[in-house]
Order: structure tokens, then C-alpha cells, then sequence
């Protein structure tokens, strides 16, 4: 790399152009934030409280002209903090194993696959009729009759099922 | 009603995948693992999901409005619930240091403007010596109990606002968002050399009930 592409890069890195104002920086990555937050909330209308949060309670300590690396790491730092009070209050979820979770929530990149890639290696690690249900519940949207039907089983034992099948799903911990 | 547990599983995962919020009732807790898991699951659905064009319209506004009204102050803020630099001078600008703080004394307690106070336990329900999270309106607090004392700190990080969780094993408040503790009198432990946590109003009641001085 020659000295002027040298520190063009570290130019892009270090300062935005003066232009750019906090706010639109902070539209873009926060983007990234609503990814993440819907990704594990699994609703549009939390997801969209969530970010909100995030945003009245990070934005105001940014200052202006702060590179995107730090703008990225303080609203995914707030993004975790905000997801494990919204657990905490709703489930009663023990702050340990929230911390577990989160652990796992590295900030992705903008055109990332994280969630789906992370629930297709959970669901991968589960017998096979475990995976079917959840598989044909969550990601195809079959109704319980419908995944019964398919299943040939009976509705009251698909819904035992899906039940076992959560529960599993939740004891996967993934080498991360 | 005693639902079973498959059947309060089942009404959630449908409210999930019709796109509703999650609700939860009483005896759902007893499968927050399970309920978790499908919330990873219905979010993962439909792949990486953007904001609604009128939600980010929404969004750049609020932001907007924030710039425009400038730094809040940090009393403002600590009383509406979000986190800031409690060692801050009394009323002094905020957004100024992303950085690592020097050590500063801190504590004051919060004084929220129209105080009230929040009914947010029974003191027999408080664990000695364990940290209990309350929520009193706009104050967020950490309740301990040792013996008959009650005392209260603030649940919010003394420099990124970022909740404060209770870590019942090293018996310390930790801060998700980077390395600093605080002991359940808001001093800080180790890491970042930061203010204390703010003090938060807390009194028990002759009945019996712990009160927490917060906001409506």
C-alpha cells in the first residue's frame, strides 16, 4: 500500500467528512441496531420501542464528529444494556444468563446474516423432530394444524412438542 | 387459570408469528428460556430486517429534535432514566468525554423535581444483602436490604447509560457495556476510575412496604 492510500484509509477511519452530521450517522448504524434488536425480540413493535431507547439514551452523549467505529460500538453497548432490561422486566430473566446471551451479540456487519445464520446452527443441533417442528412453525409459518398434518400427528402433541422443542433450542449453546 | 405449559407456549409463538408484541402473563416465566428462544426464532423468519420508512422518519426527527434542543442536563436525564456521567459538575453540559473518566466522588442523590414516592416492594420480599432491581416511575434504582437498613443507589452506569446488573456471586453491581463494578453502596471496584452511583431516596414504610422517591 503506497503512503497516500495509506492515509487516505487512515483519513476515512479516523474523522467523517465534515458534512456528516451525528444524526445521519447515527440513522445508518442504528439501522444495524434495529437488525439486531429484531433479531432477538422477534416483533416489529418492541424492536421499534427498543431502538427508540437506544436512541434517547446514546445520541445525546455522542459528539458530533465522532467516527462510526465509536458511534457503532456506544449504540450496540447501549442496544445490550436496553435488551437485558427489556428481558429482565419481561421474563424475570436472571441477569447471568442474559449476560451469556448477549455475550454472543457481536455488532454485524451491514449486510448480515447473523440471526438466521445463528437459529439455522441452533436448530441444526436438535433431533431431527425437534428441528422439523420448529422449522416448520417458525420458518415456513405452518399453523399447528398444518405442522400436525405434516408431522402425522395430532395437534395436542405437536404443541407438546413445539414446547420440548423450545426448550431444547434454548439449552444450545453455540461455540462463539 | 392454570393453562398448561404447552398451551401459554403456543398462545405466545402465535403472537409472535402473527407479528405481535410479546405479552406475557403470569406463569410464563416458568418457560422464559423456552420464550426466548422463540422470539430468536420468529425474528430470524424473514432474514435481517430494516426499519419501516415511517418509523426511521419518525426516528430522524426525535433525533433531530434532540440535537436542536442541545445537551440534556444531567439531572434531566438521570430523572427521565437514562444514564449519564453522574460526576459531572451540577448541571453541566453532557456528550463531552467518550472516554474513560477521572476517579470523582459522585453519590449525590437524585432529586427529582416532582418526587414521589413509588411503593416498589415489601421489605420482607428484599433478600438480605442482595440487589433487587425497582423501577419508580423515571428512577431506576438498586434496592439492598441489611438487617432493617434499606439503601438505594441508582441502576444507571456513572458513565455510560447502560443498566446496571446485579451479580449476586461477586456481590456487586457490573455494568454490561464495559469493565467497572460498584459495591451495593455505589462505590466503584475496579476497572474504569469512575463517580460513584448516584443515591437513590428509598424509605419502608410502617407497613412494612419499600418506597422509592421517583417520578409519576
Amino acid at each position: 500500500m503506497t503512503t497516500e492510500e495509506q492515509a487516505g484509509e487512515q483519513a476515512e477511519v479516523i474523522q467523517l467528512p465534515v458534512t456528516s452530521s451525528t444524526t445521519e450517522i447515527a440513522l445508518d448504524e442504528l439501522e444495524l441496531v434495529y437488525a439486531f434488536i429484531y433479531a432477538r425480540v422477534g416483533n416489529r413493535a418492541d424492536a421499534e420501542d427498543l431502538t427508540q431507547l437506544v436512541a434517547l439514551k446514546a445520541i445525546p452523549r455522542l459528539r458530533p464528529g465522532s467516527p462510526p467505529s465509536a458511534v457503532r460500538g456506544y449504540l450496540f453497548a447501549t442496544a445490550r444494556s436496553v435488551l437485558g432490561g427489556f428481558w429482565s422486566t419481561r421474563l424475570g430473566l436472571s441477569e447471568a444468563e442474559l449476560r451469556d446471551d448477549l455475550a454472543l451479540a457481536a455488532p454485524p456487519g451491514p449486510a448480515s446474516e447473523e440471526g438466521t445464520e445463528t437459529v439455522q446452527q441452533i436448530l441444526d443441533r436438535l433431533p431431527d423432530n425437534y428441528r422439523r417442528v420448529l422449522e416448520l412453525r417458525f420458518l415456513h409459518g405452518y399453523s399447528l394444524k398444518e405442522v400436525a398434518a405434516e408431522m402425522k400427528s395430532t395437534v395436542g402433541a405437536i404443541k407438546v412438542m413445539q414446547l420440548r422443542a423450545l426448550r431444547a433450542a434454548a439449552k444450545v449453546r453455540l461455540d462463539e | 387459570m392454570n393453562r398448561k405449559p404447552e398451551d401459554r407456549l403456543e398462545r405466545i409463538v402465535s403472537g409472535l408469528l402473527r407479528g405481535r408484541r410479546l405479552k406475557l402473563r403470569g406463569g410464563d416465566a416458568e418457560d422464559k428460556e423456552a420464550i426466548a428462544a422463540a422470539a430468536r426464532l420468529a425474528g430470524a423468519r424473514q432474514g435481517p430486517q430494516r426499519m419501516h420508512p415511517a418509523f426511521r422518519k419518525r426516528l430522524a426527527d426525535s433525533l433531530e429534535q434532540t440535537q436542536s434542543q442541545g445537551w440534556l442536563t444531567r439531572r434531566a436525564a438521570l430523572v427521565a432514566g437514562l444514564g449519564l456521567a453522574a460526576g459531572a459538575a451540577g448541571g453541566a453540559l453532557l456528550g463531552r468525554d467518550l472516554g474513560p473518566v477521572n476517579a470523582r466522588a459522585g453519590g449525590e442523590p437524585i432529586e427529582p423535581v416532582h418526587g414521589r414516592w413509588i411503593d416498589v416492594a415489601a421489605a420482607t420480599e428484599l433478600v438480605e444483602g442482595e440487589g433487587t432491581h425497582v423501577v419508580a416511575g423515571g428512577v431506576g434504582a438498586f434496592v439492598f436490604r441489611h438487617g432493617d437498613t434499606v439503601t438505594a443507589v441508582s441502576s444507571v452506569c456513572s458513565h455510560l447509560p447502560c443498566e446496571l446488573w446485579w451479580e449476586s456471586h461477586a456481590g456487586a453491581l457490573s455494568c454490561p457495556c464495559h469493565p467497572a463494578t460498584f459495591t451495593p453502596d455505589g462505590k466503584p471496584t475496579e476497572g474504569y476510575l469512575l463517580p460513584a452511583l448516584n443515591k437513590v431516596h428509598v424509605r419502608v414504610t410502617a407497613a412494612g412496604r419499600v418506597e422509592v422517591l421517583g417520578t409519576e
